[in-house]
């Protein structure tokens, strides 16, 4: 990255003065991303300072820090809301979703984006397919074959439904992001005599970091926050996942926001934790190095 | 020969358990609900094969075509403002400084938010009474310009599509530098050295490289435009007078709320017929301008 | 070689998954297919919605705990789900057929749809052991139930009034507008208020079975009669198409075009608008008893104590009786077809669990209207409730339009009423509704 820049200093031999107009355009630039960034962070400014006000302060003064920091509602949406127990559920489906997707899509992305074989365009067209699903009109097929396979209420009603429906994103994600890495790296590879197997562990897997990165984020935001498949596919309190959670405040003729507000704090940390690890991966990009090697 | 039979095993086994997986857990219910289409059925009870019956009634029915246009109102103000938008955020935001870093997190988090939250705030900020909008509006000078613009009819489609774009531009910034991280620095050279800067570099040089990406991107913002349901429910529930319907906002109210399964899944087929021609024909699109 | 090892890393991952889906199927008893031996207890599976954190359902939990407790020969599976996902969950379940023993159902579409698909039993053996009980619900507390002649499916466990008038005694005082008990005096008031710009009726349309569900019903019944509108949702006699009909949404166009209601009703909620009028914004709120219980918890009773109720004003002319309030049975627990022997003994008397005299009255304590006549103690709710609960005492209910409509024709009045706020006619909504109706009666 460093290279970039004095390249770019490097071949800028233009006059002080436009120089001048460049730098003030950057500032500006800069600025118009900060007010951006401002008008991006401010519901989850919002949210936070919402989850601690009373629902009488949550209407009254609706942009206003609280009146009284009411810590308690947060503990009495992680209690109420069952929320210890739905967040362990919630970390393991997801966990085991996103490795899941990542796994196979990867695989399938693979052989889709450097085979050629017979019904590959049949294989493409339908995972492609699978973009287009609205997973409500799902609920009810899934519903009755899940009961025949006896897989209802089991972490797996959730885990394979999640995998198989993140799967087309995945694997168009990595289809287009290996579309882009040279033969050269896999004829190299060949000679030195690996087999395929070898290749993708050794030589594809590492090079597709970012998109790895970029596929698991969006995966783990999808599982983390579903909740038809969960609400309908698990029976017993003790598998239930997040979202349920958050839904119990709000009945149809009144919400009680504190409570929501509350219980969707505390749901959002970790999706923030997980994106700010992962977004330095997708950073960590083809470096020139591994491309000579 | 043995290489082609290795590769042909390894075709196989690499995609066997995407497949399986994917055609059981997928393509199976979209075909089932789909035989549930020529039914007149509740959900519940008896079911009575009326074979076209549904999508003929489908296609008469005004709020469909409602729903449709809005949802084509979705795509366009997608692809127009989505990818390029979360294009132009990708390559400014390309370095590693704590600038760029800080700005990208702060892009992508209307996504991490439940779009309860992210439907609550853009209610107050298109309140009637104490938005943001209409109060910046009147300190303006703009008072005949307020207006309660979820409410009204063909500016609410409209004043949805903000919120959308605003959520789903993040993820769309970062596959595209994702995408853009696998430039290798060579090619990038070579046309610092030819000349190329600024947009001819764009145009020449980096949008050709992330071509599939950004093909990867319009199919998922056709796609993601057509399902469009969490933003409008959560907002307006398809309402004013069915005046924000979309079609899987109409499909879920005709399978759960109004008991009509068999309607419903028709109408799901239909959504998927559709996408399916919008991304046909944006492929063709796309692969002309490509060559 | 290698391709082996791959293979059996491959075998692996799938065993792996295969033991994460299988690890927790211990709990996978379903409704109905208990072995019931004499030693062995009693399961009983129970899916509600009260699951929120306010006091009615907190009431409904414990008395099921309650029930749990006192019967320690019945292993209790008792679920509370989302109120916002319930339909959409007993839905899905009910095409899978597996519904557990008891459940919550709505009165209206939902409760006839499940009975209409045969998978609900009647529960009249219960009711009719208890005459003391059945006797004190009040009257047409189990008409929404009685799908047959003398066959009950539910006791309800409470009661939707729905069209009270809430409004603003102070604000009331300060403009010195009389308390509106005939239309031309609510025209006045909304005249008035709205010159000192004050929202005269607040409203939170955007789930739009509000508008209809608290004020259309009550309003059209002092219009039309109650007969006028039993025979039209049977389609026997009567028709929505007809002018009495047209006339009642035309009142209700009248109010939109005063602006009654405050700019953008149809898109704020409920909750919004209770805010909205609590806060002294609004003048008057036309909701239903819901009301009370949200804003028990979430205002101030020094809030409260400047609200009063009511009902809606009379109607020149009108065919109906001006003293009344929409309103009718709640939900209740509805018995699965399949639940039988022990089992369905158990599920029986866990409905007079919660919804016996003893429950009735707990819940009517809970700021939460009940069908049922039964004395509450004054100390144990707030003030709003209580006058509430003795205005709806004296007065008579008529029947709220959705618990009598297809769910079909509802979405189309509900639908239709927002049409008319953003500039539809009367008639063209009535129309459809006509053809909704006649088409859910007659398939």
């Amino acid at each position: 990255m460093e290279l970039r820049t004095t390249r770019a200093t490097g071949t800028t031999m233009d006059s002080p003065n436009r120089k001048l107009v460049r730098r003030g355009l950057s500032g500006l630039g800069k600025l118009i991303l900060i007010g951006y960034a401002v008008f991006t962070l401010y519901p989850l400014y919002w949210l936070f300072i919402s989850a601690f006000k009373t629902n009488e302060d949550f209407f009254k003064r609706p942009y206003a820090l609280p009146l009284v920091w009411m810590k308690e509602n947060i503990f009495r949406a992680w209690e109420l809301g069952g929320m210890g127990r739905a967040m362990l559920n919630s970390t393991f489906v997801t966990l085991s979703s996103v490795v899941l997707t990542l796994a196979f899509g990867l695989l399938a992305g693979y052989v889709l984006s450097r085979f050629q074989f017979k019904f590959k365009k049949v294989a493409v067209a339908l995972f492609m397919a699978g973009l287009l699903i609205p997973i409500h009109s799902t609920l009810v097929p899934l519903f009755l074959m899940m009961k025949q396979m006896n897989l209802l209420n089991t972490y797996g009603a959730l885990i394979l439904p999640y995998t198989a429906f993140e799967l087309p994103i995945a694997i168009f994600l990595a289809m287009g992001y290996m579309a882009s890495i040279p033969k050269e790296v896999e004829e190299a590879a060949m000679i030195d005599g690996n087999g395929w197997w070898g290749i993708f562990g050794r030589i594809i897997v590492p090079l597709c970091t970012p998109i790895v990165a970029t596929i698991s984020i969006l995966a783990f935001l999808r599982f983390w926050n579903d909740f038809s498949f969960a609400l309908v596919f698990i029976n017993s309190q003790e598998l239930k996942t997040l979202p349920l959670s958050l839904a119990l405040f709000s009945d149809g003729f009144g919400t009680d926001y504190s409570l929501t507000m509350g219980a969707m704090a505390i749901a959002v940390i970790p999706t923030i934790l997980v994106y700010l690890i992962l977004q330095d991966q997708i950073m960590k990009g083809m470096v020139a190095g591994s491309i000579k090697g | 020969m043995p290489t082609a039979l290795r590769s042909k095993g390894f075709i196989a086994l690499a995609l066997l358990p995407a497949l399986l997986l994917f055609v059981v857990f997928v393509i199976i219910p979209i075909f089932w609900s789909a035989y549930y289409g020529v039914f007149e059925w509740k959900g519940i009870g008896a079911s009575r094969f009326i074979g076209f019956g549904n999508y003929s009634e489908i296609l008469q029915d005004p709020i469909f075509w409602r729903a449709l246009k809005n949802n084509l109102i979705l795509v366009i103000s997608a692809i127009l403002g989505q990818i390029p938008i979360a294009l132009l955020l990708a390559l400014v935001l390309l370095k590693n400084s704590f600038f760029s870093r800080f700005i990208r997190s702060a892009v992508f988090m209307p996504m991490v938010l439940s779009t309860v939250v992210v439907g609550l705030i853009w209610g107050y900020i298109y309140h009637p009474q104490f938005g943001l909008v209409n109060t910046v509006l009147e300190a303006i000078g703009l008072e005949s310009w307020t207006r309660a613009w979820l409410s009204e009819p063909h500016i609410n489609i409209l004043a949805i599509t903000i919120p959308i774009n605003w959520s789903n531009i993040g993820p769309y910034m970062i596959i595209f530098i994702a995408a853009l991280q696998n430039i290798s620095p060579e090619i990038d050279d070579a046309a610092n050295i030819d000349g190329a800067h600024g947009g001819k570099k764009l145009v020449y040089v980096t949008l050709p490289m992330i071509w599939s990406t950004v093909i990867v991107t319009m199919v998922l913002c056709i796609s993601g435009s057509l399902k469009a349901f969490d933003h409008v429910m959560v907002m307006t529930h398809g309402g004013p007078a069915q005046s924000t319907e979309l079609l899987a906002t109409y499909m879920y109210n005709n399978t759960f709320r109004v008991y009509r399964y068999g309607y419903g899944s028709a109408v799901s087929t239909i959504i998927m017929i559709i996408s399916a021609l919008l991304i046909g024909i944006n492929y063709l699109l796309t692969r002309r301008k490509a060559e | 070689m290698k391709s082996i090892r791959k293979m059996s890393l491959m075998l692996l991952v799938m065993a792996f998954i295969l033991a994460a889906c299988g690890s927790s199927s211990g709990s996978n008893n379903k409704a109905g297919e208990e072995v019931t031996n004499k030693d062995e207890k009693v399961k009983l599976s129970i899916w509600h919605n009260f699951a929120g954190d306010d006091l009615r359902a907190k009431t409904v939990r414990g008395l099921i705990e309650k029930f749990a407790q006192d019967n320690p020969n019945i292993e209790l599976d008792a679920q509370a789900i989302p109120p916002d996902g319930y339909r959409q969950r007993l839905s899905t379940v009910a095409a899978g057929n597996e519904l557990p023993d008891l459940f919550f159902v709505y009165a209206g579409s939902h409760s006839t749809e499940l009975y209409k698909a045969g998978l609900l039993q009647p529960i009249t053996e219960v009711v009719d052991a208890n005459p003391e009980w059945k006797d004190n619900f009040l009257p047409g507390a189990f008409d929404p139930y009685t799908f047959e002649p003398d066959k009950i499916y539910t006791a309800p466990i409470g009661m939707s009034a729905t069209s009270i008038l809430y409004y603003n005694t102070s604000l009331f005082e300060k403009y010195s507008v009389k308390v509106p008990t005939t239309w031309d005096e609510l025209m006045t008031a909304v005249k008035v208020f709205n010159e000192n710009k004050i929202t005269p009726i607040a409203l939170g349309n955007k789930a739009p079975w509000v508008a209809q569900s608290t004020i259309i019903g009550s309003l059209a019944d002092r219009v039309t009669g109650t007969e006028w509108f039993k025979s039209a949702s049977a389609q026997k006699g009567a028709k929505f198409t007809d002018p009495e009909f047209i006339e009642a949404l035309g009142y209700f166009k009248q109010l939109v075009d005063n602006k009654a209601f405050q700019e953008g009703a149809n898109s704020i909620d409920n909750t919004q608008a209770e805010q909205y009028f609590i806060q002294g914004n609004a003048a008057m709120m036309v909701s239903g008893a819901w009301t009370l219980t949200n804003l028990a918890a979430s205002s101030s009773e020094e809030q409260m104590k400047v609200v009063d109720v009511t009902v809606l004003p009379s109607i020149p002319g009108g065919k109906g009786d001006p003293n009344t309030i929409s309103g009718g049975a709640g939900g209740g627990m509805a018995l699965s077809k399949r639940s039988e022997g022990a089992v369905k003994e158990a599920a029986l008397k866990l409905i007079y669990a919660v919804s016996g005299p003893e429950a009735q009255k707990a819940i009517a304590e809970s700021n939460s209207m009940v069908m049922y006549d039964t004395e509450i103690d004054q100390a144990k709710v707030s003030s709003l409730y209580y006058k509430a609960f003795n205005l709806v005492k004296k007065t008579n209910i008529t029947p709220v339009y959705d618990a009598y409509l297809s769910a079909e024709a509802g979405e189309v009045i509900n639908n239709g009423l927002q049409e008319i706020m953003v500039g539809g006619t009367p008639e063209s909504v009535a129309k459809k509704l006509q053809d909704a109706q006649a088409r859910s009666i007659t398939p």
